[in-house]
């Protein structure tokens, strides 16, 4: 009888273990590659934690992000939206309403930060606050004296067939904008933008889609500047170890904050929000900033583990360079179609 | 009663026979018509909408993809550009594959033409794409043919080919020669040996009886080959990408941005069939060579 | 002349292979970024046997094949015997039909498929791309397979049926055995079409669901890691494998 009551006992005890730890999932995650959420000991970490595995699918342009959401819903069940899209895609009906009660560590983020009005609409929250930094170019170390300090570098007749550029409309659009003092969210004077992107004609050698095309060309020096991230620049210097540095021009860079979203019909809601959660841990921003090069954190508290000389405190933390950014918002339909457009005529006017 | 035996190419039967045919090619011809003449159909119907109507979109009608094609001139250099390419590439497999394919056929008997044969048909197992990708670390700065260059001729300073129209020539040429070798073979092979004795021993030179007699007779594996060759080359995006660099728009690029990355499907379909009417275009005005071929 | 013929031969095979040669050398280079000078290591074929995505897709790739080559084998071969036996009117068009899937881009082919299978809810995935395989494949396997019929005896079948075969005798022991090398190309043919094949492909993949050239695009285009030349090594030498087997069976060289 004894016996009995023990195994009954140690079988209840082994039930409970197993139901308190809740199914396990596999959660799909769309971002950019190598954009923190696919580090191989976070996800590690994460598994260990909560049991969950982790499956990604890449893009390699806000345009691409929205139309894989469009064209696979229930497909993703957290995804990466720079906040100036988020309302876009909120909108469409492509994400859900967040309940940040759930993910503990949204309190610490930099209330600016988590309130900003691209992220929490209608008073619900459709991102969750994850990292922000700047878009500018970086260049390579060994083949400069020293840093320039004006974007018209990339312009300039010493850097003809040096320069990289990314393929995308609206950042080539707006880095131009910010060249010639134009408000890079609903530029004034497109036929300025139209002349000054053509004269890049001489200058660009490549374009790159991805920081992995971005590191390989640079290691074989294909080019010695290129627009770049600021989170990436640190990733390719301290995980990569290349000579690169990310310059902040005194005309500005472009800011933009990225966050966490869920699709609507997410299949593992639950698993989702403990994976933002995870991410916007202290614990998984400063080893990640540390190890690998990452943007700046929107959890105060990360923040704050990092060392006082690092770039994200140093520099982006430094008002004087803050002050500099302007920051990415939604724009207008009719003119995102005429900065595609206008892109794609000169790309087309680049041919030979 | 050898009418009706001999039914290969011979007399018409009804009734079974119909039905035979019937059940031979119907499958066949039902899956091309689900699997190709619909979606094409359906593109059609898209291209004069406003939206593509899914998503929860709705769609209206409307010639506005149209006449933005006709209002931005660029789509046109770049339609015009992506012909010129599929010619150059059929082209030069062309210059490289007929001899090629001439001395395979003609000139190396025995095994080792079965070798050599298997050998050229190979790469079309290949993987196309690492092959492409294969191609930038031989073509980049200072990439292994530059590396084997500056070897034989220290100093020879930079090739400049990566990011070009001729690294996306070379490479679609690289991955469209075997189609032009092989088409060219089969052709050339069925060619009799006797016909070249025979105009030889009339005092023909080299160059009459390449001009008279080879060319026209293997005309119609030129042909299959340009074809083969031309068709895709126009609408490729994936070789443009990724060798072109700055060079490297084409229309099918611009096509697949639409699809995938813009979602200006109605916009995408439009201009596939102003490509595709194009194709059309250019079959029609070489009409009598390819009937000649047939 | 013959030298200076087969000199140029060797040249056009160098062209042809320096590529392929330059992948398989870098699959054994230990530098993530294909930096020069050569470290030679098998680590990347030690990480492709993890990469669990890369291998789903070569699966998955080999059963489209395979699947595709079966069905545009059957239908392709029973379309060719019928333009082959019959004469009837229509032929000429149906023929000319067969062209379309050739002569338009698989660009084109490839976004309409897109669009027809997600509008009308056939959906994407591995289901799609054999439909749209299939179709590629078709033209090629009724060419092929036409031309082997081109050079059938038609005594022979006279011949058999004098000796009282029955129609479906004479298919099953005169027409198919004289058919079956013509097949075999058309089969591999097929085959190849489908295993290679990007484009239709690309448009018709779905999240979680790839081939192994979407997946190498994909790797390409977002973050490339060398496992891509491991596993296209092995797919080469595997390819190179069957063809030579094959050959033993088939001369592919023709029968002179």
């Amino acid at each position: 009888m004894k016996h009995h009551l023990i195994a009954a006992g140690a079988a209840l005890a082994i039930f409970a273990l197993g139901a308190g730890t809740g199914t396990a999932d596999t959660i799909r995650v769309l971002n950019w590659q190598g954009y923190g959420t696919d580090e191989s000991w976070a996800l590690e970490a994460f598994e260990e934690k909560t049991g969950h595995k982790v499956e990604h699918e890449y893009f390699n342009s806000e345009q691409e992000m929205l139309t894989k959401l469009r064209t696979n819903p229930g497909a993703y069940d957290v995804v990466l939206i720079n906040s100036a899209f988020t309302p876009t895609a909120a909108k469409e009906g492509l994400i859900q309403p967040i309940d940040t009660a759930k993910i503990p560590n949204v309190a610490d983020l930099t209330p600016e930060m988590r309130n900003n009005p691209n992220l929490v609409i209608g008073g619900k929250t459709y991102g969750v606050a994850w990292v922000w930094g700047a878009t500018s170019f970086a260049i390579n170390t060994e083949k400069f004296d020293a840093a320039p300090d004006t974007i018209e570098v990339l312009w300039s007749e010493a850097m003809a067939d040096r320069i990289g550029w990314r393929d995308d409309a609206v950042e080539a659009v707006q880095i131009t904008a910010i060249a010639l003092g134009q408000d890079i969210n609903n530029p004034s004077d497109l036929d300025a933008i139209r002349e000054k992107l053509r004269a890049l004609k001489p200058q660009i050698r490549t374009f790159w889609t991805s920081e992995n095309d971005w590191n390989q060309f640079m290691s074989a020096g294909e080019f010695d500047a290129a627009i770049y991230w600021s989170g990436s620049a640190s990733r390719s210097a301290t995980n990569f170890g290349l000579p690169v540095e990310f310059v902040v021009p005194k005309e500005g860079a472009i800011g933009w904050l990225d966050g966490l979203s869920v699709p609507t019909d997410a299949p593992n809601v639950d698993a989702a929000y403990e994976f933002i959660n995870w991410m916007i841990d202290p614990e998984f921003y400063v080893k990640w900033d540390t190890d690998v090069g990452a943007p700046a954190s929107a959890n105060a508290k990360a923040m704050a583990g990092l060392p006082d000389d690092a770039f994200n405190r140093a520099v982006l933390g430094n008002p004087e360079v803050a002050s500099r950014l302007k920051f990415m918002g939604p724009i207008e339909d009719d003119m995102r179609e005429k900065m595609l457009e206008l892109w794609q005529e000169t790309k087309t006017y680049f041919q030979n | 009663m050898a009418a009706s035996n001999t039914a290969l190419g011979g007399a018409v039967r009804t009734g079974s026979s119909a039905r035979a045919i019937a059940v031979l090619t119907g499958p066949a011809y039902l899956w091309l018509t689900v699997t190709v003449l619909l979606p094409l159909l359906a593109m059609f119907y898209f291209s004069f909408l406003t939206e593509a109507p899914i998503a929860g979109r709705v769609g209206e009608l409307t010639l506005e993809q149209y006449r933005t094609f006709l209002e931005r001139g660029f789509y046109t250099t770049l339609i015009l550009r992506s012909l010129k390419l599929g010619a150059t590439v059929a082209f030069f497999c062309f210059l490289i594959g007929f001899p090629c394919a001439y001395i395979l056929a003609k000139t190396i008997k025995g095994r080792w033409r079965e070798a050599l044969f298997l050998l050229v048909i190979i790469p079309f197992w290949s993987n196309a794409l690492v092959r492409v990708f294969s191609w930038t670390m031989v073509l980049r700065g200072n990439g292994l043919l530059e590396r084997a260059i500056d070897w034989v001729v220290p100093g020879a300073g930079s090739l400049g080919l990566m990011f070009t129209y001729s690294a996306v020539v070379i490479g679609l040429v690289h991955s469209y020669l075997p189609y032009m070798i092989l088409t060219c073979y089969i052709s050339l092979q069925a060619i009799d040996d006797d016909l070249i004795e025979a105009a030889r021993s009339l005092g023909a030179g080299r160059i009459t009886i390449l001009r008279r007699l080879i060319l026209p007779l293997a005309l119609p594996g030129i042909v299959a080959g340009a074809v083969l060759i031309f068709v895709p080359v126009i609408g490729s995006f994936m070789e443009p990408r990724i060798l072109g660099g700055r060079q490297g728009t084409f229309i099918g690029t611009i096509i697949e941005d639409q699809f995938t990355a813009v979602f200006n499907w109605p916009l995408g379909a439009a201009l596939s069939f102003i490509l595709l009417a194009c194709v059309l275009v250019i079959f029609a005005m070489f009409a009598p060579v390819l009937k000649r071929a047939m | 002349m013959a030298r200076a013929g087969r000199i140029y031969l060797g040249l056009v095979l160098v062209f042809l292979y320096a590529p392929i040669a330059v992948m398989a050398v870098m699959s054994l280079n230990d530098s993530q970024f294909y930096a020069l000078p050569i470290k030679w290591s098998l680590r990347w074929y030690a990480d492709l046997a993890g990469n669990q995505r890369l291998i789903d897709a070569g699966v998955n790739s080999i059963v489209v094949a395979v699947i595709t080559t079966v069905i545009a084998s059957v239908l392709g071969t029973a379309a060719a015997l019928a333009f082959f036996r019959y004469k009837f009117r229509g032929k000429r068009l149906l023929q000319v039909l067969l062209f379309p899937p050739i002569a338009i881009p698989w660009l084109i082919t490839g976004t309409a498929m897109l669009l027809f299978f997600f509008w009308t809810g056939i959906g994407r995935g591995l289901h799609a791309m054999v439909l749209g395989h299939v179709a590629l494949a078709l033209p090629y396997v009724i060419i092929v397979v036409s031309a082997r019929l081109q050079a059938f005896d038609p005594d022979l079948e006279a011949a058999a049926r004098s000796l009282g075969a029955g129609p479906w005798q004479v298919v099953r022991y005169v027409t198919l055995p004289f058919l079956a090398p013509g097949v075999i190309a058309a089969a591999l043919f097929a085959f190849a079409v489908s295993f290679d094949q990007f484009v239709i492909s690309y448009f018709l993949a779905v999240p979680g669901v790839s081939t192994l050239p979407v997946e190498i695009y994909t790797s390409i285009r977002k973050g490339f890691t060398p496992e891509i030349n491991a596993i296209s090594t092995i797919v080469i030498v595997a390819s190179m494998a069957l063809l030579v087997g094959v050959s033993r069976f088939y001369r592919f060289g023709g029968d002179r």
